[in-house]
C-alpha cells in the first residue's frame, strides 16, 4: 500500500530538518574553503559545492513533490544520472552526521530504540534516522543486500517500518563468486532495477543517454587511475586530506558520469602532477608511508589523522576507497553496457569489492598496494561493522608477513569515538611504529 | 524437569549432542562410509545422501578454547565460528571427507576462506545462496545444487543420478515427517517431551546416518504418541527463536525456571524440517531449491521474507498455544540483531510477551540466564 | 502477619522483616563467601532487631538476589528484577522507573502503578557501572567510597572519560591524575561516565517519572546528580535505605503470597462446608 499524501508530507517536513542542517554544514564548509586561495582547498571546495547542489536538488524535489530515489553507488548510479533522477543514499546521513555534535546522542538514541549495538554504526544509524523520521522519504528505493549482513538487515527493517513500508523497494541480489555467470545474473538484476525505477517514477531510460553517461564516467575512472599512479611518488603528494574519499564521492555519488565531475578529476590530476614534478610531498618530511585499509574514521578524523602526520611523519599514501582498479565499460550495446556495469558494481566498488565475496581481495589488494605504493606498513583499522573483514585478519597478516611489511589491526568504530578512543588508537599506533622501527 | 521418556532412543540422541562423532557415525566410518560436513541448514543434504555419504552438520561441540581460530579471525567474530574453526584447525574434523558451505553469514563464510588455506580436507565447496527468494533466485539456487552434483561426482567417483536424488529426497522427507510428528505431540496441554530433549532429537538428526536415525526416531515417536504422561509442572509455554543453537543444556536452564519450550524457529529446529520437498515435482533440483529457499521457513538473512517469518511465528504461537517468546542470539550476529528487533516490534503490536537474550556459543552463563528467564515469567504473571 | 524478604547480593546480604504491611526491621551485612551463610546472618540480624527469636516466627520468606537459590529457609525465590521493582514502587508509589546499581550488575526496570515490571534491561557481563567499578576507582584514586560519592559535587570542569570499559577507564583516570587534573573533576567525570551508561539503559526501557535509584551505589550523590543531568529529570529519594529495596520487594511479595493462600484456603473451606 503506497504512502498517502498526508503521511508523506508530514514525514517529508520532519525528514528534511536534518537534511537541511547537513546542507547548511556543507555550505558553511564551502564558504570557509572559498577564503583559502590554495588550489587544493579550491578542489575540496568544489566537492563541498557539488554536495550542496545535490542536497538542494533533493530538497527541491521533496518540496515540489517531484520524484527522487534512494540508491547506492554500487547499483549502477549511471542509470540514475541517465534518467535524470536525483538520488541520495540512506547511509549518507550517518556519514555526514559523523562530523556533527549530535552524533553520539543519535548513537545512544538508536540503542534506546532497541536497534542493538554490535552491528555497524553506519547501518544502525541509517535505520535509526528512518525509524525516528529523520530521513526524507523517497519516491522509491533501491536497497542493498551486500557486502555485509548489516546491509540486508537494514533494508529488511526499512521495508518493515510502519511508515516506510509504503515506499516500494527493489534490491539487486548479489552473486557470491566472481565469474561470467554471476556477472550475467547481476546484469539481469540491474535491468530489473531499471524496470522498477521506470514503473515507480514514470521516467524512462534512454539507452543512448545511458551510453553517454557511461562514456563520461569511463573518463572519470581513467583520470582517477592516472591520479592513483601519481600517488606512488615519493614523497606522496597528498595524504588523508585529499584522495580516495573525494574521488569516490565525485565519481560514484555526486557527479556520476557528469562533465563537471570529469573536470574536477582533470584539475586534481593537473595539480597533483605539478606537485610530483616539483617533488613536493603533503608534509615536509615523510617518514612513514602507510596503507589505511578502510574508510576514514569520519566521527573523529581530525583527532587522529593530523597527529599521524605531525607526530610520526606518517602519510596515508593509499586507503581503501582510493584503490580500486576500474575497467572501462564497453558501451557498444545494451548487453555490454549492463554487463560492464554489473562487473563494476560487484568487483570494482571499493569496500564492496573486498567484503562481498571470498577473502582473496583482502590479500591481493594489500599485495598490489604495498608494491606499487612502497608502503612501509599496513593498517587494518578494524571497524566494528566489518565482521567479514576482521574475520580475514589472519589472511591479511599472512600476506604482510610474506611481503615483510608490518601489519596492525586496531579495532575501532569509525563513527563512535567511545568504542576505542582516539587516545587509545594513538597509543597503539605509537607502540606499533616504535616496535617495528618505523619513523 | 525430569524426563517422561523411557525410550533408549532419546538417550542415544542426547549422547550424540555431547560429541562430534557418535557411535552410529563411527560405525558408518568404520565400514568405510564417507561423511560430508555442512555449515548451515541451507546445504541440500539430499545431494550428499544421494552420493552414498552421510551429511554432518558442523558444530563446535567439545571446543574449550579459540586460540588457533583467533589467529585467523577476530574478537568481533561469532563464538560459534571461532569454536568450530578451532576444532577444524586442531584436526577434530579429520573424519570428514569434505565440507560444504553456503555464504550464510559474514562470520561463517570466512571459515571457508581459512579452511581452504589451512586444513587438509580434500573436498571443499561453497554454494552461492541468494539473499532474496523470488523466482530468479530459486532458479539460481537450483543451478547451484546441480553444479554441486556435477562437482561431487567426479571428485568422489560416484554418479549421483536423478533417481538416487529422488530416493534421498524421500528419505529426508521421512525424517522431516517424523520430526514434525514429534512436534505435534508438543501441542498437548502436557507435552511428553521437553524443549531440551527435542533439541537433542533434532541435533542428533544432523549427525547420524539418516536411515538409522529414522528408525530410532520412529521408536521414540511411537512411544510418545501412545503415552498418556506429560509435563504439567511448567509455568508457561514458550516459543524459542534464534540462530545456531545446538546445546540442549541452554534450553535446560530456561526450562529449569518453569518455561517449557513447546516450539521454536531455530536453525536446528523447525527451520530445518517444516514442510517437505515436493516429491511430485518434475525435476529434483527445482524441488530442492523451491523447498530450501522458499517453502521451508526462511532464515533472517533472506530479504523480502520478514513478513512471512513473522506470520510463521504467529502461526506457531497459535497452534502451540504459546504464552511468550524468547529470542536468543549469539553476540556479534548482525542477522539476528535485526531479526530480534523486527520480530520484537511485530510481537509488541500483537501483544505477545517477548524477551531478547544474548549468548555465547560455549558459555551458557546459567546464573544470568536463569535470572532473566525467571524475571520474564514473573513479568508474564506466571 | 509477619513475613521476611532476603536479598543475597555479591557484595552484601540484606534482610527485611515486615509486620502487617509495615517494615519493622532490616539489616545489611557484608557477603560471606557462601550465600547461605550470608542469608542466615542477614536474616538473624533482622529478626533480632524486630524482637523475634526464630525463623519460624515468619509466616513466609521470599529469597532474591544472585544467591537466592541458596537461601534454604526461603519458601520460594523470586528474581531480583521483580523484587527491586516491587520494593521501590512500594516504598514510593509514584515510582515508574527503577535504576538498580548493585555490586556486580546494574539494571533498569520500568514498572506499573502496581509495581509490576513492564520492561527490564540488565548489564551483568562487565563491571562498568557497578559497585566493583567504584571500588576499583576508589583504589586507583586512593580515596574512600564515601569521598567518591561526595567530592565530585564540587567539580568545576568535569573530566571526560570516554572509555566504556572499566579497565580502560582506569587507565584514562591514571592519565588524568598524571596531568594534575583536579580530583573533584576526575570524580565527576567518572560518575558522568557511569551515568551515561545507565541513561542508555533507561532509554531502552523508556523513561517515565518518577525515577529512583536502588542498590548499594544509590547513595552516591555525585552519580545521582550526573544521572539527573543526563535524563533531565529530578531523581526522587526513597524514604528508606535504597540498598534494601530488593529485600523490601521480596517481603511485600511474601505478604501477598500469604494473603493469596489465606484466600484460597477460605474458598476451599467454604466449598467443603
Amino acid at each position: 500500500m503506497a504512502m498517502d499524501k498526508e503521511t508523506r508530507r508530514a514525514l517529508m517536513v520532519k525528514g528534511l530538518e536534518r537534511y537541511r542542517k547537513e546542507r547548511d554544514f556543507f555550505k558553511f564548509l564551502s564558504d570557509t574553503l572559498a577564503l583559502m586561495p590554495d588550489e587544493e582547498m579550491q578542489l575540496s571546495k568544489e566537492v563541498t559545492d557539488i554536495t550542496v547542489d545535490r542536497y538542494d536538488t533533493i530538497i527541491r524535489c521533496a518540496e515540489e513533490d517531484k520524484p527522487f530515489v534512494a540508491g547506492y553507488f554500487n547499483a549502477a548510479p549511471e542509470v540514475y544520472t541517465a534518467m535524470d533522477l536525483p538520488w541520495y543514499l540512506i547511509m549518507q546521513t550517518p556519514f555526514l552526521a559523523a562530523s556533527a555534535p549530535y552524533l553520539m546522542e543519535d548513537v545512544d538514541a538508536a540503542e534506546a530504540m532497541g536497534l542493538g549495538t554490535d552491528w555497524c554504526t553506519a547501518c544502525r544509524l541509517s535505520l535509526y534516522y528512518i525509524e525516528a523520521g529523520l530521513s526524507p522519504p523517497p519516491t522509491c528505493m533501491i536497497g542493498l543486500l551486500h557486502p555485509c549482513d548489516a546491509a540486508t538487515m537494514l533494508h529488511q527493517a526499512v521495508v518493515r517500518n510502519e511508515k516506510w513500508r509504503g515506499i516500494p523497494m527493489f534490491c539487486t541480489d548479489p552473486p557470491y563468486f566472481e565469474d561470467q555467470r554471476g556477472i550475467d545474473y547481476f546484469a539481469n538484476e540491474l535491468k530489473k532495477m531499471v524496470a522498477f525505477i521506470e514503473e515507480n517514477t514514470g521516467r524512462k531510460l534512454d539507452l543512448d543517454r545511458l551510453r553517454e553517461v557511461v562514456k563520461e564516467s569511463n573518463k572519470q575512472y581513467e583520470l582517477w587511475a592516472e591520479y592513483a599512479q601519481l600517488r606512488r611518488a615519493v614523497p606522496c603528494p597528498q595524504g588523508w586530506g585529499m584522495g580516495g574519499p573525494q574521488c569516490f564521492a565525485v565519481s560514484q555519488i555526486f557527479q556520476v558520469g557528469q562533465p563537471r565531475g570529469t573536470d574536477w578529476f582533470r584539475r586534481l590530476v593537473s595539480i597533483t602532477e605539478k606537485k610530483v614534478k616539483e617533488g613536493r610531498g603533503v608534509i615536509p618530511k615523510e617518514k612513514i608511508r602507510y596503507f589505511w585499509f578502510d574508510l576514514l574514521p569520519f566521527g573523529w578524523c581530525f583527532e587522529l589523522m593530523p597527529w599521524l602526520e605531525q607526530e610520526w611523519g606518517a602519510v596515508m599514501v593509499m586507503e581503501m576507497f582510493g584503490f580500486t582498479p576500474y575497467t572501462p565499460v564497453d558501451t557498444r550495446n545494451e548487453d555490454t553496457i549492463f554487463k560492464g556495469l554489473a562487473k563494476r558494481n560487484l568487483y570494482e566498488s571499493p569496500m564492496v569489492r573486498q567484503a562481498r565475496g571470498i577473502a582473496d581481495y583482502f590479500a591481493s589488494d594489500i599485495a598490489r598496494v604495498v608494491k606499487d605504493y612502497k608502503v612501509d606498513c599496513v593498517i587494518w583499522p578494524g571497524h566494528m561493522g566489518h565482521k567479514d573483514g576482521s574475520a580475514s585478519t589472519g589472511i591479511m597478516r599472512e600476506i604482510c608477513n610474506e611481503l615483510k611489511v608490518p601489519y596492525l589491526h586496531i579495532g575501532l568504530d569509525l563513527f563512535d569515538r567511545r568504542y576505542t578512543t582516539p587516545e587509545e588508537c594513538k597509543d597503539k599506533l605509537s607502540k606499533f611504529f616504535g616496535a617495528m622501527g618505523l619513523g | 524437569m525430569a524426563t517422561k521418556i523411557k525410550s533408549r532412543a532419546l538417550q542415544e540422541f542426547q549422547e550424540a549432542t555431547q560429541c562430534l562423532v557418535n557411535p552410529a557415525l563411527q560405525k558408518w566410518k568404520d565400514q568405510g562410509g564417507r561423511v560430508i560436513g555442512c555449515y548451515c541448514s541451507y546445504v541440500p543434504v539430499e545431494v550428499i545422501t544421494a552420493a552414498g555419504f552421510v551429511p554432518f552438520r558442523m558444530r563446535g561441540t567439545g571446543s574449550t578454547g579459540t586460540d588457533l581460530a583467533d589467529t585467523c579471525v577476530s574478537s568481533i567474530n561469532c563464538s560459534f565460528v571461532r569454536h568450530s574453526l578451532d576444532l577444524g584447525l586442531r584436526g577434530e574434523y579429520s573424519f570428514l571427507d569434505g565440507v560444504l558451505w553456503v555464504n550464510s553469514c559474514d562470520h561463517v563464510r570466512r571459515i571457508y576462506d581459512h579452511w581452504k588455506r589451512k586444513i587438509d580436507t580434500s573436498y571443499l565447496r561453497l554454494l552461492a545462496l541468494p539473499k532474496k527468494n523470488e523466482q530468479a533466485q530459486i532458479d539460481w539456487y537450483r543451478d547451484e545444487i546441480r553444479f554441486l552434483r556435477e562437482s561431487m561426482g567426479p571428485h568422489f567417483g560416484v554418479w549421483i543420478s536423478d533417481d538416487r536424488l529422488w530416493d534421498a529426497i524421500k528419505l529426508h522427507n521421512q525424517t522431516r515427517r517424523l520430526q514434525r510428528q514429534l512436534y505435534e505431540l508438543k501441542k498437548r496441554k502436557n507435552p511428553p517431551i521437553t524443549g531440551a530433549e527435542t533439541l537433542a532429537v533434532m541435533v542428533a538428526g544432523t549427525a547420524m546416518p539418516p536411515e538409522y536415525y529414522n528408525g530410532l526416531l520412529k521408536e521414540l515417536v511411537d512411544e510418545l504418541s501412545q503415552s498418556k504422561d506429560g509435563h504439567a509442572d511448567h509455568r508457561a509455554r514458550i516459543m524459542l527463536i534464534g540462530g545456531i543453537l545446538d546445546d540442549p543444556a541452554y534450553i535446560e536452564v530456561i526450562e529449569s525456571q518453569g518455561a517449557l519450550v513447546v516450539t521454536d524457529s531455530l536453525c536446528f529446529g523447525t527451520r530445518n524440517m517444516w514442510g517437505e520437498v515436493d516429491e511430485k515435482a518434475g525435476d529434483p533440483f527445482t524441488a530442492l531449491a523451491q523447498y530450501y529457499l522458499y517453502d521451508r521457513p526462511q532464515c533472517a538473512r533472506i530479504f523480502g521474507d520478514q513478513p512471512r517469518r513473522s506470520a510463521f511465528i504467529k502461526e506457531m504461537i497459535r497452534q502451540f498455544d504459546v504464552d511468550g517468546v524468547i529470542a536468543e542470539r549469539l553476540v556479534m550476529c548482525d542477522n539476528w540483531t535485526g531479526e530480534q528487533f523486527m520480530t520484537g516490534e511485530d510481537l509488541k503490536e500483537a501483544g505477545i510477551p517477548y524477551i531478547r537474550l544474548d549468548r555465547d556459543y560455549v558459555n551458557i552463563g546459567a546464573g544470568q540466564l536463569r535470572t532473566r528467564v525467571q524475571a520474564f515469567l514473573e513479568m508474564m504473571g506466571r | 502477619m509477619i513475613v521476611g524478604g532476603c536479598d543475597i547480593g555479591s557484595a552484601t546480604g540484606k534482610a527485611v522483616v515486615m509486620k502487617d504491611g509495615q517494615v519493622v526491621s532490616f539489616s545489611i551485612t557484608p557477603s560471606a563467601v557462601k550465600p547461605d551463610v550470608t542469608a542466615r546472618k542477614a536474616m538473624d540480624e533482622a529478626l533480632q532487631k524486630a524482637g523475634l527469636s526464630k525463623l519460624e516466627d515468619l509466616d513466609y520468606v521470599v529469597g532474591t538476589g544472585y544467591g537466592r537459590l541458596k537461601v534454604d529457609f526461603a519458601n520460594e525465590n523470586i528474581s531480583e528484577i521483580t523484587c527491586h521493582a516491587r520494593g521501590a514502587q512500594w516504598l514510593l508509589p509514584t515510582v515508574r522507573t527503577v535504576v538498580d546499581i548493585g555490586g556486580q550488575d546494574c539494571k533498569v526496570m520500568s514498572v506499573t502503578e502496581k509495581g509490576k515490571v513492564l520492561e527490564f534491561v540488565m548489564n551483568d557481563k562487565c563491571a562498568a557501572g557497578t559497585g566493583k567499578f567504584y571500588e576499583a576507582m576508589a583504589r586507583t584514586l586512593h580515596i574512600s567510597l564515601e569521598q567518591l560519592s561526595t567530592l565530585g559535587l564540587d567539580a568545576r570542569k568535569p573530566a571526560v572519560i570516554s572509555s566504556q570499559c572499566s579497565v580502560f577507564a582506569e587507565s584514562e583516570v591514571i592519565t588524568l591524575i598524571n596531568e594534575d587534573v583536579d580530583l573533584a573533576d576526575i570524580i565527576a567525570g567518572l560518575n558522568n561516565s557511569v551515568a551515561g551508561r545507565l541513561s542508555g539503559m533507561v532509554g531502552r526501557v523508556g523513561l517515565v517519572e518518577d525515577v529512583v535509584l536502588t542498590g548499594g551505589c544509590a547513595k552516591n550523590e555525585t552519580l545521582a546528580k550526573a544521572l539527573e543531568q543526563r535524563l533531565k529529570v529530578k531523581i526522587k529519594k526513597l524514604p528508606m535505605d535504597p540498598q534494601i529495596a530488593g529485600a523490601v520487594g521480596a517481603a511485600v511479595i511474601a505478604a501477598e503470597k500469604v494473603a493469596q493462600k489465606a484466600q484460597v484456603d477460605s474458598v476451599a473451606a467454604k466449598s467443603h462446608s
